[in-house]
C-alpha cells in the first residue's frame, strides 16, 4: 500500500472508511482513496505568456547563474543556493519564461502566504502578458492561469500537474522538516524542480538524495554589500532588556527586533512603546498588515516581531536586533534575519546586534556561513 | 498507540482511558477540548450542548466533515457517551438529515457515525423538503431551514433530537417543530455551540 500523493507506506496510517482505504498521513489536505488515482489538474497556457521584462538589468553574476539554470534544467533538477538578497527570483525568471513560451505549465511555490501576495505583484509586472494568479489559504476561487504562484500547502490541489516547479525558500517553516508536505510538493510536478534556498541543511540534502540535481551557487548581492556580521552580546536574559534599551536609545535608523515568542513580542511592545515609537507583528495578530504598513511607511521606528517577518520583506536602511534566548532560532532563521539588512544598492548603514546567553552550535555555524559567503566577494 | 490528531505517541493515560475505555486522543489534545455543559434556549426549545465550537473542536470537526476523516468518529462523544446513554435511556434518537449531495460526496452519514456508540434506537421519518446546503449562508437564509423539515413517521413517546453544531438554532428548531405534533416528549442535544446565537 502506498499513498500516491504523500508517498506514505506505513500501514498504521491507512484507515478503512465507507469508500475504501485512505491515507491519514495527508488527511489534512483532503482525502485520497487508495484505489483512486488523485485527479490531475489540466489547463491551457496562452501563447504570449512567456514574454518578460525587467525594470533594471541583471548583474553579470545573476545573468550567468540564470543561463546555467536554463541550460541545466534540460537534464536535471536544480538546487539554487544563493545568499539573502542575491535575487533568487530574478535568476529563475529566464527558466520560467522558457517553459511558458513552450506552452508548458509552471508553478512558483513558497511556504509563506505574505511572500505569495508580494510575489504576485512582482510577477504581474515582469510577465506583463501572462495571466498570473495566486493561490493561498482563503484565496482559492481561481486555480488555473498561465503562471501559478501558490503556497506549498496549496500544491495538494495539483497532483502531477506541472512541468516546472520552482520551490522557493525550502528552508522555511512550515515546509522545513515536514516530509509529508515535501512529498506532496514533489508529487505535484511531473517534470523538473528548481529548489531555491539560502541555507542548505541535512534534511534538504536527504530529500535531494533520491533526485539527480545540479547545484548553482551565487554568493554576491547585486548591491555588492557583504552579508552583515552581527555584534554578539553575551548577556543574561533579564539584563538583555537593559542592553536592548541602551542600543535602541542610540539607534539612528529604523530597526526590526526579532524575539523568539509571540508572548515576549507582546510584552516587549507593551514595555518599550512607552519609551519609543514602536509597533509589533506576529502571525495571528489581527492588525498585522496595518502594523507592517506603519513600519514600512516609517511612521514607527521599531518593530518587534517573531520569525514571521524574517523573509520576503525589503525595507531600505533598516537595522536588525535579534533577541536570541531559549535556543529557538536555528541557522536558517538567523541567516534570514541578518539578511534583512543592507539589501538595496547604496544601502549600507544597517547594523546588526545579537543578544544571547550562550555560544551555541547554531550560532557558530551561522558565523562560519557568513564569513565563508563574504570571502567570495 | 498514536494520537489521532497530533500523531504523537500516547504515553500518558488518563484514569478513564486506563480503566474504562481507551481514548483515541492524547491527554494534551483532550485538555484542549474542555467539557462545558450548558443549556441554551432557542425560542420554545431548550438545547443541551457540551463543547464550544472553536479552536480544537472546530479543527477536529473540519477534519472529520470536510477532509472526510472517518477515523475521528468516536473522538467527539468520548466523554459524554455514558451520560447520554443513562440520561436518555428509553429515548429514540433522531438525527438531522444531511443533503443527498453531501452524503454522496462524503460516503458516510457523519452524525450516525458520531453517535455510533450511543445505544439508543434510531427514529426514521424526518426528512428535508428542499435540499439546502447551509455552508456560507447568512443568518437570513438560514432561517429558511426552519420550515424545511417534514416528519412522516409513527407517533412516538420520547425522542432525542441530535445535531453536531448549534449556530443559529434554525435547523434544530425546524426539526423540533415538525416532530412536535407527533411526539410526546422531545429533548434536543447538540455536541457543540457556536457563540453567535440570535
Amino acid at each position: 500500500m502506498e499513498c500516491l500523493r504523500c508517498g506514505n507506506r506505513d500501514p498504521r496510517y491507512f484507515y478503512k472508511g465507507h469508500k475504501g482505504y485512505y491515507c491519514r498521513k495527508c488527511i489534512r489536505y483532503s482525502r485520497v482513496l487508495l484505489e483512486e488515482e488523485p485527479e490531475t489538474f489540466s489547463y491551457e497556457v496562452s501563447d504570449e505568456a512567456g514574454e518578460y521584462r525587467f525594470d533594471y538589468p541583471l548583474t553579470p553574476v545573476q545573468l550567468e547563474a540564470s543561463n546555467k539554470c536554463l541550460k541545466d534544467l534540460q537534464k536535471n533538477d536544480i538546487l539554487l543556493h544563493a545568499v539573502c538578497g542575491a535575487g533568487k527570483t530574478e535568476i529563475s525568471i529566464a527558466s520560467i519564461s522558457d517553459y511558458l513560451s513552450r506552452g508548458l505549465k509552471v508553478a512558483y511555490a513558497i511556504p509563506r502566504k505574505e511572500v505569495v501576495i508580494e510575489l504576485e505583484k512582482r510577477f504581474r509586472k515582469i510577465f506583463h502578458k501572462a495571466d498570473v494568479i495566486s493561490v493561498y489559504g482563503g484565496h482559492h476561487e481561481r486555480l488555473s492561469g498561465d503562471l501559478i504562484i501558490c503556497t506549498t500547502h496549496q500544491l495538494y490541489r495539483y497532483y502531477h500537474s506541472f512541468d516546472l516547479l520552482v520551490l522557493d525558500e525550502v528552508d522555511a517553516f512550515p515546509l522545513k522538516g515536514d516530509q509529508t508536505l515535501m512529498n506532496i510538493c514533489l508529487n505535484s510536478c511531473k517534470g523538473r524542480i528548481l529548489f531555491s534556498t539560502a541555507t542548505i541543511d541535512e534534511w534538504l540534502l536527504m530529500v535531494l538524495k533520491k533526485r539527480q540535481y545540479q547545484k548553482v551557487e551565487v554568493y554576491t548581492r547585486p548591491s555588492g554589500n557583504p552579508l552583515s556580521i552581527p555584534e554578539i552580546l553575551f548577556v543574561n536574559q533579564y539584563l538583555g532588556f537593559i542592553g536592548l534599551y541602551m542600543i535602541m536609545k542610540r539607534m539612528a535608523n529604523q530597526c526590526l527586533i526579532f524575539v523568539p515568542s509571540k508572548k515576549l513580542c507582546h510584552i516587549m511592545y507593551r514595555i518599550f512603546s512607552r519609551l519609543f515609537s514602536c509597533t509589533y507583528v506576529y502571525a495571528d495578530l489581527e492588525e498585522r498588515n496595518r502594523n507592517i504598513l506603519l513600519f514600512r511607511n516609517g511612521e514607527r521606528k521599531f518593530c518587534f516581531t517573531t520569525t514571521v517577518l524574517e523573509r520576503g520583506i525589503t525595507i531600505k536602511g533598516i537595522s536588525v536586533i535579534i533577541y536570541d534566548y531559549g535556543n529557538i532560532f536555528d541557522q536558517s532563521n538567523l541567516i534570514q534575519m541578518l539578511g534583512r539588512v543592507n539589501r538595496g544598492i547604496g544601502d549600507n548603514e544597517g547594523k546588526t546586534f545579537l543578544f544571547t546567553d550562550r555560544y551555541s552550535r547554531k550560532l557558530s555555524q551561522t558565523m562560519k556561513y557568513l564569513k565563508e559567503a563574504n570571502s567570495y566577494l | 498507540m498514536r494520537c489521532l490528531y497530533c500523531d504523537k505517541v500516547i504515553n500518558k493515560l488518563s484514569f478513564k482511558s486506563l480503566l474504562i475505555k481507551e481514548d483515541l486522543l492524547c491527554v494534551e489534545c483532550r485538555m484542549k477540548l474542555p467539557l462545558k455543559r450548558r443549556t441554551i434556549k432557542v425560542k420554545e426549545m431548550e438545547v443541551e450542548t457540551f463543547y464550544d465550537y472553536d479552536g480544537m473542536f472546530k479543527s477536529l470537526l473540519l477534519q472529520y466533515k470536510e477532509c472526510l476523516d472517518e477515523a475521528l468518529k468516536s473522538v467527539f462523544l468520548y466523554e459524554i457517551t455514558d451520560y447520554i446513554n443513562l440520561r436518555y435511556f428509553n429515548y429514540k434518537i433522531c438525527y438531522i438529515p444531511s443533503s443527498t449531495k453531501k452524503l454522496e460526496y462524503r460516503g458516510f452519514e457523519h452524525l450516525k457515525l458520531m453517535f455510533e456508540e450511543v445505544k439508543l434506537k434510531p427514529l426514521e421519518g424526518l426528512r428535508m423538503k428542499e435540499e439546502l446546503c447551509q455552508e456560507g449562508m447568512d443568518l437570513k437564509n438560514r432561517m429558511k431551514m426552519m420550515s424545511n423539515f417534514v416528519y412522516d413517521g409513527k407517533q412516538e413517546n420520547k425522542v432525542l433530537l441530535v445535531d453536531d453544531v448549534l449556530t443559529s438554532g434554525s435547523t434544530l428548531l425546524g426539526a423540533y417543530r415538525s416532530l412536535y405534533s407527533n411526539c410526546k416528549r422531545i429533548k434536543v442535544l447538540s455536541v457543540a455551540y457556536k457563540n453567535n446565537l440570535i
